[in-house]
This record gives C-alpha cells, structure tokens and sequence, in this order.
C-alpha cells in the first residue's frame, strides 16, 4: 500500500467535498480502510480506473474533473467509490460533519438557486472532463487491449 | 405438567406468549440462539454529542469493519444498516435455506428481528381479520393488554377508520417539523384525498413512549433511533425478555439452535432437541412445546421434524409476505430549512389507500429522514459528489422516505419444504407474485405519487425501488389457522392439527396477511394463545 499516494488522496477530497484539510483522524481512517478491504486493491483496477484516481488526487480541480466523468461513465469507479468513503468518513467525524450538515439559509428560493448554480458548474465541468478523459480512455482501450493489465501498488 | 412448556425463539411472539403463560404460573423453558450486540454507549448524549464525544465515532457509526459503509454499486436500499444492530441477522450455520422468489431474512437474536424493527403497531380491522377463525372483539382485548404492557402511542384522527382504536394508547410524540408540514398540509387538501384518490393521512403508531411506563423513561428525543434507543423509550423484544427472566419459573438457555422436536408413541412431542455452537445435540423434555422462532424458523423444525419421524417432507403452501415500495420524496416547502436532529427518527405519519381500480388497502409509513447516514443518497443525486453533498446540505431537511405495503394472500403455488439431498437438510422456498402484481405496483406507485404531490412533495420517478419480496420480513402462512381440521394447519388457538401438544405462535398461523405491520397481531395473538389455551 502506497501510503503517501492514500495520504494525497483523502487530502485532496476533503477539501473537494468540504473546502477543509481532513483531521488526523479521518486520515486514518482512510489508510485503515484500505488495509482492511480489498474493495479498491489496486491490482483489481484497470489503467484507467487507476488514471482517474491519480489525476483526481492531484487537486479538488481535477477531483472535481474526474468525478464528473465518472458519475456519467463510470458510476462504479474507483475514484468514486473513494470520494463515497472520504465522505462517509467525514460525516461521521468532527468537526466535519457539522459542516456536512450546515444549512446556508434563504429558505426555498435560495436552494433552488443554489442547486441551480451547482448544476450549471456541474454541467459545464462534465463537459471539460469529457473533451480531456474521452480520448485518455480510448487510447488506453486501443494501446493495451480490451483489459488493460494492472499494476500492482501493495 | 412435570415437563415445562418449551418455547423456541425469544422475538416479539416468543416472549409475549412466555409471559402470558408466566402471569399464569406456568413453567416456561425458553431456547434460543440469542445473540445480543453491544450495551447503548453513552445513554445521555444526542446523535451529535456521541459524534463529537465517542472516542471513535466513525467505528460506532460505520462499524470496524465499515460494514456499514454503502459504497457505489453496492446496495439497493437507502439505508446504511447501523453496525449496532448488526448482531440482529447474524447468521447460524446451521439454518441454511435454498430460495426461488424470495429474499429471506431471519435473525437468531434475543429479541428476535423486532430488536431491528421501526415500531409500527397497526390492528387488525374486522374485515382483516374475516379469513381469521375469530373475530376482531376476540383480539381486541389483547391488543390492549399488549399495549399497555409495551406503550404505544398515536392519535384518534382519521386513522382510526383502518387502524381500530383499542386500548392502552399514549398520547402521540412530539411532530418533527416536516412531519408537522405534512399533516398541515393535509388537513388543507382533505376532501380532495379523501375523495379523488381515496387517501386517509394521520398519526402513525409507534411502540415509543410518550410518557414514563414503569422503569421505561419517555422518548427524550435524542435522535439515535436508528443507532438503537439508548433509554428504552423505543420498545424491543429483549424488555419483555428481561421480564420474563424475573421470574422463578421461567428458564432461558441460550447459545442453541433447535432443529427438531420427537414424538412419542401417540404423536405428541416428547422432547425438542438442540444443538449448541460445538454441534453437540441436547434433548429437553417437553410438556407441550410452542413454536416461536419466526415462520421460516418454525417451519424448518416442523419439517424436519416431520422428516425424521416419518421419512416424508412435505410441501407447506401459503407463504406470504408484504411487497414494498420504497419511495424517497422531497417536501418542496422544506427546502433550505433548517433540520432538527435531536427529534423523533422513525416514522410519526401513516397513509392509508383504499385503491380505487383494485380495491386494495395499501398502507405507507412516512420517515422523514434527518440523522441517517447521507453518504448512500447523495451518491444517488445526478452530479458530481462536491455538488451533490453541497446541495444535499439544503434539501436534507426536505427529504422524506414513504415505505408501501401491499397485502399479500396464501397461494398454493408459494410453498416451503424441506430440501432433504444437501447436508445439512435445507429450507426451500418458492415463491411467484401473483398474477397482475407488475400492473397493480404501477398503480400504487402513481397513486402515491399523486399524493405525495399534493402534499407538496415531489417523487422522482428513477428513485422509486421495488424491494425484492421477503425484504418487508412479514413471512406468514405456512400452517394457517382454520375452523376444519385439516393435514398441516392449525386450530383457532393456533395448536397444530398433525400433533396434538405443539402450537405456532408466530406468523405461521396466519391465514391472511393484510398491507400492515404484523408485530403487533403477533404479540396479541401469541399472549391470546397463552392465555385461552393454557
């Protein structure tokens, strides 16, 4: 197990999902779980599984890139179920799970506002992600077969 | 009368007929596998106090293991079961069954699947109970001796059209807000529900105190209804197991599994025999023995049973359960409100749809969900996880869950027996829902849509999930209760017709199971057993 790469990761979607670094705490939590389960073994990936997880590790940016894609190609991708986890985590611990639960106010209006600015981000980061990951996806695909062979990190 | 009355299985039947039979000072031997999970940790603190408090809070809410955890792809349900309860379906080696249709849940816990159930206690009416050999007069009396032994609350609103009015109820909880906004807004489009879409909306009725009953402290709201009531406020089978273990007559052995009972020489059990965790076989003498491990359970003793004294395993028709329609909503007029935690968790309001193409009763229970896990719904929400857990954030206090019952009837074509070519022998189940049912869930669903929109609410369609039959866990029918004796039923007072001393107190008897929780029958039905037939 890659331990610093894990370390980069529960980092990076933390402060995706709730603009905060993780505590020490949920940090362990995330290494503890990949000891644990084999769930996201690294040897069960295919490459581009593993290419998702490692561009969204690199920033909330790119997390927030890969997600996208992902939650419209590749719903039962690693890189999700790993943002699944760092949110499970999250909303279990504190403080993060107060902020989890905070609500920004304005009554109806202001949530159908909201949700309205979120899908529009959301729509036009699914676009981006889709120009930059289709082709990563089907050169990977035509470079190494069908079923890309796996590396392994533990 | 040497012998004890040997009673199997310690769920909501198991120990309301052992206590019944106790307060007549009978002699109660009780076997059980029994496995209990952890003692409630810090009883005085709210759901949020234990997450700032507890040592290790992602352990106590995802469990060590993260079982609790519902990754993508993973679960079709909306909850996360909490690893607090997990010791409620933990499985015995033992019991193992083959299913065709059917989804089987069964639990070896003390206290039974009860120790996992949301609290709804909904009568009989008497046109529910006409397949019954008596009438509702007849339970009616238990029904109120149940509840004010357990504490039930609920209301006389228009409810007590389906859901009789009996004895012993407490006053209602306290509404949570969104539960408040629902009925309100009912009360505003009553007579268009009432008569357009033949919908009855009121108080649900829960097994939770709503004032102190004997050394059971009233609901203090904290919140962790889901995570296991820490006070005893929400009722579970292992209060009345506590009781009954106060009494000198009354005997538990745990950490064993019944697989058969012997008879003697003129067909009456003679003694039930029962294996412990090392496989080591123990016979225990019976007076008279009462079948209480659920019906799945008790059907599998009986069978087995029936196999060794006579070499035949055959066919129990009739098994039953209640369809589901799990149906997420969003309460429009919520949305952005704040939410309260430290409130009531398991349903407080209850639909009631007389179907107007079907005739059909069809029962909801309306959750509105506050302290559930969120990771499994906002995983469902059509963005990326950063936008959704952002917009969850303010329609979380929106977000409401209706759970549908539809009624279910005995079949000949849905039986159970015994599987004799495996080791160990197997329980089989086979099931096909009748004819028609694709069409009348459709129905349902619109209905309730319909409804659901009225209130205010809306229900995307794509979140709708049918759940697989044997999910509701109200298993019936196996050994139906009838006025004419016949092979394989059973008496008025649930007594076997095939061997004279053995009775069913679970669902086994039942000859009909309507669109409604079935525990609280269960628990009259098995306390009228005890208290008429011994």
């Amino acid at each position: 197990m890659n331990t610093a790469q894990l370390e980069r990761e529960c980092r990076t979607y933390t402060r995706f999902l709730i603009g905060q670094a993780p505590t020490p705490y949920v940090l362990q939590h995330y290494l503890d779980f990949h000891q644990k389960s084999d769930v996201m073994e690294a040897v069960k990936l295919d490459r581009f599984d593993q290419f998702l997880v490692g561009v969204s590790a690199r920033g909330p940016f790119w997390a927030r890139l890969a997600d996208s894609y992902a939650s419209v190609f590749r719903k039962n991708s690693t890189v999700r179920k790993k943002l699944v986890l760092t949110l499970a985590l999250l909303e279990c611990a504190p403080p993060s799970f107060e902020t989890l639960d905070r609500v920004d106010g304005g009554g109806p209006l202001g949530a159908v506002i909201r949700l309205g600015w979120g899908a529009a981000q959301y729509a036009l980061t699914l676009i981006v992600s889709f120009v930059i990951f289709t082709p990563v996806c089907l050169g990977i695909l035509l470079s190494s077969g069908r079923r890309p062979v796996a590396t392994v990190e533990r | 009368m040497d012998d004890p009355i040997v009673v199997v299985g310690s769920g909501a039947s198991g120990v309301h007929f052992a206590l019944a039979a106790l307060r007549k000072g009978r002699r109660v031997l009780m076997l059980d596998v029994g496995y209990t999970g952890q003692d409630a940790v810090r009883p005085s603190d709210n759901l949020n106090g234990l997450k700032r408090n507890l040592p290790d809070p992602i352990g106590y809410f995802l469990g060590k293991r993260y079982e609790s955890l519902v990754l993508p792809g993973a679960s079709g349900e909306y909850y996360a079961f909490p690893p607090t309860k997990e010791h409620v379906f933990r499985p015995r080696s033992e019991f193992r069954f083959a299913a065709s249709g059917f989804s089987p849940l069964y639990s070896f816990a003390a206290g039974g699947l009860a120790e996992a159930w949301t609290g709804g206690c909904y009568p009989f009416n008497q046109r529910e109970l006409s397949s019954f050999p008596f009438a509702y007069e007849e339970l009616a009396p238990y029904y109120a001796k149940v509840s004010a032994h357990i504490g039930i609350t609920g209301a006389d609103d228009d409810m007590a059209a389906v859901f009789p009015l009996h004895g012993g109820l407490m006053e209602p909880l306290e509404l949570d807000e969104h539960s408040a906004v629902l009925l309100n807004t009912y009360e505003r489009h009553r007579s268009y529900l009432n008569e357009r879409l033949g919908c009855l909306i009121g108080r649900a009725r829960v097994a939770t105190l709503s004032r102190d009953l004997g050394d059971r402290k009233q609901c203090s709201y904290l919140g962790r209804c889901l995570w296991g009531c820490p006070t005893q406020a929400f009722y579970t089978p292992s209060i009345t197991l506590a009781q009954c273990r106060t009494y000198p007559e009354f005997q538990y052995v745990s950490g064993l599994y019944v697989d058969h009972f012997r008879m003697d020489t003129v067909g009456r059990v003679r003694s039930v025999v029962a294996l412990s965790s090392d496989g080591q076989a123990r016979e225990f003498a019976a007076d008279s023995l009462v079948l209480a491990a659920g019906t799945l359970c008790s059907a599998k003793i009986f069978l087995e049973s029936i196999y060794r004294e006579s070499g035949k395993a055959p066919e129990l028709h009739g098994v039953m359960d209640n369809r589901q329609i799990l149906m997420p909503f969003v309460n429009l007029r919520m949305l952005g409100r704040r939410w309260n935690p430290d409130s009531y968790q398991y349903h407080q309001v209850a639909i009631a749809v007389q179907m107007q193409n079907t005739g059909q009763y069809i029962h909801g229970l309306v959750t509105t969900l506050k302290t559930a896990l969120i990771h499994p719904l906002v995983q469902t929400l059509p963005f990326d996880l950063g936008t959704s857990a952002s917009a969850f954030r303010n329609v979380h206090g929106a977000l409401g869950m209706v759970n549908i019952n539809s009624p279910d009837h005995r079949r000949e074509e849905n039986y159970v027996t015994l599987d004799v070519g495996s080791t160990p022998h197997r329980l089989a189940i086979h099931y096909r829902p009748e004819s028609g049912e694709t069409e009348r869930l459709k129905r349902t669903i619109s209905t309730f849509r319909k409804i659901l929109w009225k209130l205010g609410c809306f229900a995307p369609s794509h979140t709708v999930h049918v759940r697989p039959m044997g999910a509701s866990v109200h298993y019936a029918g196996t050994v139906p209760m009838t006025d004419k004796p016949a092979p394989l039923t059973s008496s008025k007072h649930c007594r076997s017709h095939d061997v004279e001393n053995l009775y069913f107190a679970d669902g086994s008897t039942f000859p009909d199971l309507p669109a409604k929780n079935l525990t609280f029958t269960l628990m009259a039905n098995a306390t009228r057993i005890a208290e008429e037939a011994f």
